[in-house]
């Protein structure tokens, strides 16, 4: 059996001394695509923001393998330019910095040497058409008064130029609209193949119609308390996530 | 000296006058000491210039060194040097550069005429290590429009150095004038910088300051918005790492009705340096129907790194439209995270960010080549 792409063994992190993984494992392997589901301050975004190494969440305990490589320590910028990207459930404005700006710069970190600037440009105007947005979207400044829609549709065009080979997608589909959920995650299909691993974070099972998940977790409070096939989005979208709140409900 | 009359009563002048006290409200933040010069000078420097176009020159553009200009335009120079009036601040050094200057920049462009083309001119000390005074006059006449990136520049091995420059500009009815003074002194120069603009009715002044060099920068920039419908766009850069120290004062002087004033300073610090900023809106009882703004907003890179920014008012009429603001903080460090998770190292993301943060100051850069001429020079020193 190959090495897994992505290996988290039993992680604990915490912000401000407050617990907030208490302890998940989880296994992504090339290929695959693995949805997260939970309630609102489960965990999720700490669990991606943990995965890039952000500085505020404290690792405690446990390891993260990157194609068999443990990089619990690693630097934000070493992760990334190893092939994991974030898509941000809240991108963050950069003002003063052009979208083409910002891409440029983040392809030449990851590809060095190897960067041509005649290919980026062409890539880039393709990738901006496939993703039904306007020329002036170059020119415009990172996320700064960008609608809900456009900040997201800027972070599937990063993913598409930048080609990750572990995509972490915080809540990529929320606040798009019907139409642009579609192109979103057409764009998101479009980049699957046998390379790529994708944990998608999500409220709706309505993106997972679009994006067919291998795997679907259920994480409460800072566990995965459960994992199954597609059915279970289909599940909790029904009952909700409070036959898994057992602490909750005695707290 | 340019045997110029009144320089011998500016020599009077600033013989009479104290020199600052060290607590005054003008020194107390930045060492007055360091900015006194020990001899009155001879420093040798160069001031050098792009040629003119040729169909300029014969249009009667004139863009040549102070010497030269009063040997060969000695009218018309008469006519407007030291002619702007006294500047309320650094007093004492404006008094000293007018007695003592013997060289500097004269620009002149006559009524209507359009200068298409940028033009250049650059200082440069000589390094015989004596106080420099340069003196620098624009006139620019009626109707017409230019435009003038004057660099500063050190040569490559040069010693400490102490300047007190002057600047004169004086833009007559309807006319458009962009000045960049692009400022790359050594880091061991220091720099006593006054500037005094008279607009006239209508004009446009565009005024850039750039300052990247220097060990010590302390300037006095007054504009002064004399007749209706002037306006003025007052934009600085800063940048200072190591243990510079830039201390800026400005003075946007709204004397008619009708005019308009805007200011935007960014500085950007990082190990230990320093920039102070204090700023002046005053609008005369005469200035109604006024607007003007002030801006100045600093991003520390380090936490030896500081910034003091003080605005003022003064306003002697009402219906005027009048506001300031200023920030100051560290860099944002969710920006510094969501570049970084690009790959972006973080030094790299934090150059990323100072260009942005520059980024609105030189997208207000009138001509567009120009624009990213600066944008580079800055990347450069960042
Ligand atoms: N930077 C932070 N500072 C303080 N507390 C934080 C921070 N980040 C997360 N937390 C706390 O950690 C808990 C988990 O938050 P997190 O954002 O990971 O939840 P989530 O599962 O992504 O929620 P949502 O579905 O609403 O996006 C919450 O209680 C939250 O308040
Ligand atoms: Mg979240």
């Amino acid at each position: 059996m190959s090495t897994p792409l992505l290996e988290i063994q039993d992680l604990h992190a915490e912000i401000d001394g407050k617990e907030i993984l208490k302890g998940i494992s989880l296994t992504i392997n090339k290929g695959q695509v693995h949805a997260l589901m939970g309630p609102n301050g489960s965990g999720k975004s700490t669990l991606s923001n943990a995965l890039l190494g952000h500085p505020k969440y404290k690792i405690t305990q446990g390891k993260i393998l990157f194609n068999g490589q443990d990089i619990t320590d690693w630097k934000t910028d070493a992760r990334a330019r190893a092939g994991i990207f974030l898509g941000f459930q809240y991108p963050i404005a950069v003002s003063g910095v052009s979208v083409a700006n910002f891409v440029r710069t983040a392809m030449k970190s990851c590809a060095g040497a190897n960067f041509q600037a005649k290919e980026f440009r062409k890539e880039f105007k393709a990738a901006m058409s496939a993703l039904g947005v306007e020329e002036s979207f170059a020119t415009r400044y990172v996320n700064d008064g960008f609608s809900g829609g456009e900040k997201k549709r800027l972070e599937i065009l990063q993913m598409t130029m930048l080609k990750p080979t572990l995509a972490i997608l915080d809540e990529t589909d929320s606040g798009l609209d019907i139409d642009a959920l579609k192109t979103v995650s057409e764009g998101i299909n479009r980049l699957r193949g046998p390379e790529l691993g994708i944990l998608l974070i999500t409220h709706y099972q309505r993106l997972l119609n679009y994006i067919l998940p291998d795997v679907v977790h259920v994480f409460v409070d800072g566990k995965i308390v459960r994992s199954g096939g597609k059915e279970l989005a289909l599940e909790l979208e029904a009952k909700g996530y409070a036959p898994y709140e057992k602490t909750a409900v005695t707290a | 000296m340019l045997t110029h009359p009144s320089q011998k009563t500016a020599l009077d002048q600033f013989n009479a006058l104290p020199w600052p006290e060290k607590t005054s409200e003008e020194w107390r933040r930045s060492d007055l000491a360091g900015l006194i010069a020990a001899d009155n000078g001879d420093g040798a420097f160069s001031v050098r210039w792009d040629a003119v176009p040729p169909e300029m020159i014969h249009a009667g553009v004139i863009l040549t060194d102070l010497t030269t200009a009063l040997k060969q335009f000695p009218g018309l120079v008469a006519e407007y040097l030291f002619k702007t009036g006294t500047p309320r601040g650094l007093t004492k050094f404006a008094l000293q550069n007018q007695a003592l200057t013997r060289q500097g920049l004269f620009c002149y462009i006559p009524d209507g005429v359009h200068v298409d083309l940028p033009m250049h001119s650059w200082i440069e000390p000589a390094g015989n290590g004596s106080p420099l005074f340069p003196r620098v006059l624009v006139v620019v006449g009626e109707g017409a429009s230019a435009t003038l990136i004057d660099e500063r520049r050190s040569p490559a091995d040069s010693t400490a150095m102490l300047c007190n420059e002057f600047t004169e500009v004086l833009l007559k009815a309807d006319a458009k004038f962009s000045y960049i003074r692009l400022q790359r002194w050594n880091e061991s120069a220091r720099e006593l910088f006054g500037h005094r603009a008279v607009l006239k009715r209508n004009a446009h002044y565009s005024h850039i300051q750039i300052g990247l060099g220097g060990e010590m920068s302390k300037a006095n920039l007054e504009t002064i918005l004399s007749e209706t419908g002037a306006k003025a766009d007052l934009l600085g850069i800063l940048f200072g790492s190591g243990k510079q120290h830039f201390d800026f004062n400005t003075l946007q002087a709204h004397e008619a009705p009708h005019t308009t004033s805007d200011l935007l300073y960014k500085s950007v610090l990082k190990d230990t340096a320093k920039s102070i900023y204090t700023g002046l809106i005053r609008i005369e009882k005469e200035a109604k129907q006024t607007d003007a703004y002030q801006d100045n907003r600093s991003l520390l890179l380090s936490q030896g790194a500081k910034a003091d920014s003080i605005p003022r008012l003064e306003i002697l009429t009402d219906d005027v439209q009048c506001k300031h603001g200023v920030a100051v903080g560290p860099v944002d460090e969710d920006q510094v995270f969501y570049l970084m998770s690009r790959g972006l190292p973080r030094a790299e993301a934090e150059r990323l960010i100072v260009s942005g943060f520059f980024n609105s100051v030189l997208s207000r850069v009138p001509v567009e080549a120009l624009r990213e001429e600066l944008a580079a020079s800055v990347s450069q020193r960042i």
